[in-house]
């Protein structure tokens, strides 16, 4: 008899039941490339492609130890296989750095909003980065390389806390000899054998000369990085939507339920982590 | 609207009635002042006439900890694991509780509807039964009158004499086939139900509010009384944050993935690895907490997601009132932005 009688709910569609179900996926390739950061190279079954935008990131589980969200560090026109560069700051990224080729994690995603590459098309992009915000920000100064032509002027600028802390060294040296590439590159403290800049990622900003209306800013880095990168290129006059910032929250579901991302009314992990910047304004917890 | 008379006598007889049509929960005493819904085994030891009780049935759709899914580590495979839904009946839910498992179904129905709430809710139905407001309840500020049917299949109302039964729904009036003997009820004039628990302003007022009660200094002050023991989110019937943690069994050979409530007032809510804590002050977990029942969903849907069970309030380790906190706010959005009480005919309580 329970059959007969008629509840409000109607019966769920089984592809609910993927929502917090992982794909498994092999990791192909690996490469430490600090002592704090591993690459690795993933591919899903049957190497289908993860289609993710720029920005966007995975839940990655490693079973036993949890999941944690992480962005996909290679550009959409990478096809097959995807790639992510974890730092080793606690109990699942420590395992995780234990892994090798052959090895099997979860996949989950992916998730959330990327960079708006449509609205970037036709622009200049400059691309600002901190610490661990290059990881993110390399998908989609990736996809500007593989597709330079779509877009205008490409200024990356990348600040570390030291020199051994610069990450995807191989690239920078070929984003430094492209002549299409205005690469600028600044250590918070230098080395005996460092020959560039000095100083925190804020004081390249002055010198840029911006053609204001027709530039896209990208900024990914760490949350105290925020508020000045983003008052200097106030001070440049950059206007506000033409800046688009990633946000880093807790997260647990990666699809809008378990609460943590949350900043005021927006969840991080549906709404971004990239957000456009007067949206930001609206939000009064996303940047202290 | 049919409607019956049912005398008190007869309740455990419906009781019997509805324990063969499924799995029957109701509320029971728990210990000398406090009730919990569970499992009928004894009609008679279904209580109908209480206050409120710990948790909300929320917890029969959101388990406290639930399991998502199971894995090998020896073979690395992994297996879904899908709820069950068996019929059951909920009987003697009161108004606010309904409202609150109404506003789950909003929160888990959309954007990425989530099957294991979905599951577990569908084959529900539900009995309210009225109650008396006590100094803590006050649902009715939030647009919930006691006897708000909304939900319902079927509703007890008690007067003087007994309960008038009101058939709601279809699938409420296939639960009573077969229960026979039911007199048709007379129209009564509606109890009148006192709440004198009362949020200054009406509802649809809150959302102005909100908007000017960001930098209050309210927040700082509940803040040097609250201890963030997460008590206020752990009882409220609207709150549905989870965490998701792994556990290996003692074989090392396999484990499960489960989900766990948690609470926004816990000092660990917001923290990321490296230290980082986005709310790290109780005066900003407050603040979430209260904008989360009033302002954030509230601007989308046009509903308060607090239902005026007063459970935060009734069970606060501080002594922290909600509807305190808001008319506070509401007195200060008085005396600085209306600059002037606010007009006699917008209290509609
Ligand atoms: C959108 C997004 C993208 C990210 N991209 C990268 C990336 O590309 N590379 C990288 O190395 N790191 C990235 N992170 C940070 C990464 O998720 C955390 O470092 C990781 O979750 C830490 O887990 P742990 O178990 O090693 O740390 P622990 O400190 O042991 O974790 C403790 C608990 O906190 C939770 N937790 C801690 N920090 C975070 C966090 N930032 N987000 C969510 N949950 C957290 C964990 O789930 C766990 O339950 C990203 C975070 C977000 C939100
Ligand atoms: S129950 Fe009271 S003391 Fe505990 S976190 Fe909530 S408001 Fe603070
Ligand atoms: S906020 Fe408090 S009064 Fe409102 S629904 Fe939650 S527990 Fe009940
Ligand atoms: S990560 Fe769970 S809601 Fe965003």
């Amino acid at each position: 008899m329970s059959n007969h009688i008629r509840t409000g709910i109607e019966e769920p569609d089984r592809k609910m039941l993927e929502l917090y179900y992982p794909e498994i996926a092999e990791i192909t390739r690996t490469k430490q490339i600090t002592e704090l950061e591993k690459w690795f190279e993933i591919a899903l079954p049957g190497n289908r492609d993860l289609n993710h935008q720029p920005g966007q990131f995975v839940q990655v589980s490693l079973f036993g130890f949890g999941e944690a969200p992480i962005s996909v560090t290679s550009s959409p026109t990478k096809r097959g296989v995807f790639e992510l560069c974890v730092r080793k700051v606690g109990t699942l990224t420590t395992a995780m750095h234990k892994l090798k080729p052959g090895d099997r994690i979860g996949i989950r995603g992916p998730f959330g909003h990327g960079f708006d590459l449509q609205k970037m098309e036709g622009k200049d992009i400059l691309i600002i980065g901190g610490g661990i915000g290059i990881v993110p920000l390399r998908s989609l100064i990736n996809t500007v390389i593989d597709r330079r032509s779509d877009f205008g002027r490409f200024i990356i600028l990348y600040g570390a806390k030291t020199p051994g802390e610069l990450l995807f060294k191989d690239e920078l040296k070929s984003w430094r000899e492209d002549p299409t590439i205005e690469y600028h590159v600044t250590v918070d403290q230098g080395t005996p054998d460092w020959d560039g800049n000095v100083g925190v990622i804020t004081t390249l900003i002055p010198r840029l000369d911006l053609n204001l209306g027709n530039t896209i800013a990208a900024v990914v880095g760490p949350p105290i990085m925020y508020k000045f990168v983003l008052m200097a290129l106030k001070s440049k006059r950059l206007p506000d939507e033409n800046i688009y910032l990633s946000l880093e929250r807790r997260m647990k579901c990666g699809v809008g339920k378990c609460g943590h991302c949350q900043i005021n009314h927006s969840y991080v992990c549906q709404d971004g982590p990239v957000y456009h910047y007067p949206v930001i304004k609206q939000l009064p917890e996303a940047i202290q | 609207m049919e409607k019956f008379n049912l005398s008190t006598s007869r309740l455990n007889a419906l009781i019997k009635h509805l324990m063969t049509r499924g799995i029957v929960y109701a509320p029971h005493k728990n210990g000398e002042v406090s009730f919990s819904f569970d499992e009928v085994r004894d009609p008679g030891k279904v209580i109908l006439n209480y206050n409120r009780t710990l948790q909300s049935i929320k917890k029969y759709f959101l388990p406290p900890r639930e399991q998502l899914l199971s894995f090998s580590l020896k073979s690395g495979s992994l297996s879904k694991v899908e709820p069950e839904n068996p019929l059951r009946i909920f009987l003697g839910v009161h108004s606010y509780d309904m409202q609150a498992v109404l506003r789950l179904d909003y929160n888990f129905s959309q954007g990425n509807p989530e099957l294991n709430y979905l599951k577990r809710r569908q084959n529900s139905l539900f009995i309210g039964v009225s109650f008396e407001p006590d100094t803590y309840h006050f649902s009715r500020s939030v647009g919930i009158m006691v006897e708000e049917f909304d939900g319902f299949d079927l509703f007890l109302d008690k007067h003087s004499s007994g309960y008038t039964l009101y058939v709601v729904t279809q699938a409420g009036e296939e639960l009573l086939s077969g229960f026979d003997h039911l007199e048709e009820a007379p129209d009564r004039p509606a109890t009148h139900r006192e709440f004198r628990n009362k949020i200054k302003y009406n509802f649809n007022r809150l959302s102005e509010v909100f908007d000017h009660a960001w930098d209050s200094s309210v927040w700082e002050e509940i803040a040097q009384r609250c201890v963030g023991c997460g008590t206020c989110n752990l009882v409220c019937p609207t709150c549905y944050c989870f965490d998701v943690e792994d556990d290996v069994n003692l074989s090392l050979a396999d484990g499960s993935r489960y989900r766990s409530w948690d609470g926004c007032m816990l000092n660990s809510f917001a923290k990321v690895a490296g230290g980082e804590n986005f709310r790290a002050d109780l005066s900003d977990r407050q603040r979430h907490r209260v904008y989360r029942k009033f302002k954030y969903i509230t601007d989308v849907t046009g509903e308060p997601w607090c239902v005026g069970c007063g459970r935060c309030t009734a069970y606060c380790t501080a002594g922290i009132s909600i509807v305190e906190t808001v008319n506070r706010l509401c007195e200060e959005y008085e005396q600085t932005v209306l600059r002037k009480p606010l007009a006699k005919q917008d209290w509609v309580l």
